[in-house]
């Protein structure tokens, strides 16, 4: 051992080395505080780590940069990563460690992988590793190795970006009543901050699915059959179908309906409308058929079940949320302002800036006064992308060529 | 066009499938396949193309519809990388698969109306999905090659074309596999916010290509712990189909994005 060329033993001894300094700063000064690397000091970093490769580049000749560069410091370094990994994956992970847990699991990281000392640095030496071995490829340049660049550089720009930005990310969550407009924000502590940027909702709307009928005990409220309850989604196409011991007709569907003084219902489209439907229900052991309305409701109009006998009745569900969106307006300290409408999947981007369709007052649903949005600044975004273009460039050679074109020789057998 | 033409579409295209999917071991002549092929795939496409008309809007929002585009992706990706690769249980497995989409959606109607929560619309639902089922694909068979691999090492008969196509298997299925958590990254940036929050499943997304890069990396030096490099392909499987279903059952997940069953 320690007789150059370095293998795997030496390599294995020198991560669990910087794994054990890891746990042992975790223990001493507590978990690594990533806000530390925010901007400037993340870009100081990255202009050092690729001067101090540039530099060490002159031994790439050297024993030891083809071991710092070569296949098994790197699989010790991605095995390290691979164990930290299923920690990680095994143990729930909690966003904000709570300061009176001192089990042993809390106090050396296991809670929040990605920030303990462990963790940081494996990952930091897989970015230098991989920062020398695609330094030593680049010198050694050979147009037919682009499949290995492209996977090696996008995941080194990935690693670094994603790494280096996760300190100068934020995010907050905006609540903004219908018709106002607001500037303050609540970040994941709970703290309440102004932003450089406004929101004015103007209308918040919502759609939803049709509901579903089922049939339930009226004492306890249980869907039945009890062990496997039967639900039919309503669906004008296939109005029929069997809940339990009742074949049930959707004569009529009414999606935006309000009650009547006589308990039936008609089409209003207004925000305290709610879905209901006229059904027959005919029990299939005595024949007995009855007919009548059932209603969802909700906060401002009751829901209506349809009793079938003194144990039963047909109630219609919740409706599930298909769509919701935000016709809002956006302005910015200054003078920029926009206006946009925001859904889930469809989010606004303003300079480093996105805001996110989050939430809505999940009890009123489609009468919410409210709505939630999520700001978040990322100023790495950008080379995060380049990064995974990079790498699914380099994905496609993967899968397209395979290892086909393997050279003859690696140069470290 | 509606759903009450789908079986004119479904059941030719199952046939030519099918068709193809088995032919392949009959048949020397190509043509037969790639007809069946191309036919089937077009077929599909086409009431893929008249449902999207018919409903005025691309058919991305029930499960059933989604799962329109798993059977004509799986179909298709899976010939283009047959052409390329020549691998006829490649093909086969496809047309399998495909045709079990296919299937579910004609023996399971009601399915058609399964509600899509609003996080899951989106146009990167399907190719996320189907790359990965691909990608479990190959390196499924990598992992029954790499234990006849095995055999083969106890009887000191290494096989060196089965080391060929278990390292260009693992090079196509592990391509796919990077590919759909790229998707999933770039998805989730669009959906919640964050490309990499480290969610459970995203988690398990890395351990598991950790497993493969290990596998690939230890290849590149051939002569080498050649048994533990063998092993690490039936190890990355067990970590990929913890991913793909575990994760819903482990402690560490009980609040992942992931787990979609209500
Ligand atoms: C998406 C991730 C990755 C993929 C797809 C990948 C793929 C490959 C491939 C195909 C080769 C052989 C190519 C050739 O020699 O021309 C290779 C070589 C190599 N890779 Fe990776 N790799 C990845 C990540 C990494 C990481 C994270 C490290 C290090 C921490 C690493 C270190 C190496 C080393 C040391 C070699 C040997 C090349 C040499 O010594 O010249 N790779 N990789």
């Amino acid at each position: 051992m320690w007789q150059f060329p370095w293998r795997y033993r030496e390599s294995i001894a020198i991560v669990l080395g910087i794994v054990i300094i890891g746990f042992v700063l975790q223990l001493t000064i507590g978990e690594f505080d990533f806000f530390l690397l925010q901007i400037p000091v993340n870009i100081v970093l990255g202009i050092a780590i690729v001067i101090l490769l540039v530099i060490l580049s002159f031994t790439r000749k050297s024993a030891f940069y083809q071991w710092f560069s070569g296949v098994p410091f790197s699989v010790t370094i991605i095995s390290a990563l691979l164990v930290l990994g299923l920690v990680m994956g095994l143990t729930p992970q909690v966003m904000k460690v709570n300061p009176h847990d001192h089990d042993l699991f809390t106090i050396l990281g296991f809670t929040r992988v990605t920030t303990s000392w462990p963790f940081v640095l494996v990952y930091f030496l897989a970015l230098l590793s991989l920062g020398g071995l695609i330094v030593r490829r680049l010198i050694a340049f050979r147009k037919q190795d682009y499949a290995f660049y492209l996977n090696h550089i996008g995941l080194w720009v990935f690693l670094f970006a994603a790494g280096m930005g996760a300190a100068d990310i934020r995010r907050y969550v905006m609540h903004v009543q219908e018709g106002e407009v607001e500037w303050r924000v609540y970040s994941d502590n709970g703290d309440v901050l102004e932003l450089p940027i406004a929101i004015q909702l103007n209308d918040f709307d919502m759609e939803v699915y049709t509901p579903k009928l089922a049939i339930i005990d009226r004492e306890t409220g249980v869907p039945q059959p009890e062990n496997k309850p039967d639900y039919y989604q309503i669906d004008l196409k296939r109005p029929e179908s069997t809940l339990f011991n009742w074949d049930i007709i959707v004569k009529d569907y009414i999606h935006d309906a309000i009650r009547n003084s006589d308990s039936t219902y008609q089409e209003v489209h207004m925000p305290g409308a709610s879905p209901a439907a006229l059904i027959t229900t005919k029990n299939k052991l005595t024949g007995e058929e009855i007919q009548g309305w059932v209603c969802s409701g909700n906060s401002s109009q009751l829901y209506m079940v349809l009793p079938l006998d003194s144990q039963y009745c047909v109630v219609m569900t919740q409706p599930e949320p298909k769509r919701f969106l935000s016709d809002i307006n956006i302005f910015t300290k200054d003078e920029q302002n926009a206006h946009t409408i925001l859904e889930v999947n469809k989010s606004y981007k303003m300079g480093d800036w996105t805001i996110y369709q989050y939430g809505y007052d999940n009890q009123a649903g489609r009468m919410s006064t409210y709505s939630s949005m999520e700001l978040v600044y990322d100023p790495w975004l950008y080379p995060v992308y380049a990064g995974i273009i990079l790498l699914s460039a380099g994905s496609i050679c993967l899968l397209w060529s395979g290892n086909k074109k393997r050279k003859e020789k690696n140069d470290l057998e | 066009m509606t759903w009450n033409e789908y079986l004119w579409f479904a059941i030719p295209a199952v046939l030519c499938w099918v068709g193809a999917g088995s032919l392949i071991y009959k048949f020397r002549k190509s043509w037969i396949i790639d007809g069946l092929m191309i036919a089937g795939i077009i077929i599909f496409a086409a009431f893929i193309v008249g449902l999207w008309i018919g409903q005025e809007r691309p058919p991305l929002r029930t499960i059933g519809e989604t799962r329109l585009w798993y059977s004509f992706f799986l179909a298709a990706v899976g010939y283009i990388t047959y052409r390329h690769w020549k691998y006829n249980w490649l093909l086969s497995f496809s047309c399998l698969v495909a045709c079990v989409f296919v299937c579910i959606n004609i023996f399971k109607p009601e399915i058609h109306s399964t509600n899509l929560m609003p996080a899951l619309q989106s146009y990167w639902f399907v190719p996320h999905v189907t790359v990965y089922i691909l990608s479990y694909a190959m390196l499924g068979a990598a992992t029954i090659a790499s234990f006849i691999q095995l055999v083969n090492l106890k009887k000191d008969r290494l096989d060196n074309n089965l080391y060929n196509l278990m390292d260009n298997v693992v090079y196509i299925g592990f391509g796919f596999l990077i590919l759909g958590m790229l998707m999933g990254a770039v998805w989730a940036k669009e959906a919640w916010g964050h490309y990499w929050s480290w969610d459970p499943k995203e988690t398990w997304a890395f351990i598991t290509s950790a497993g493969y890069l290990i596998y690939i990396h230890m290849r590149l030096q051939k002569q080498h712990y050649i048994k533990f490099t063998l092993w690490m392909l039936p190890v990355s499987f067990i970590l990929l189909m913890i991913t793909w279903i575990g994760v819903n059952y482990l402690p560490a997940a009980q609040n992942s994005v992931h787990v979609y069953s209500n």
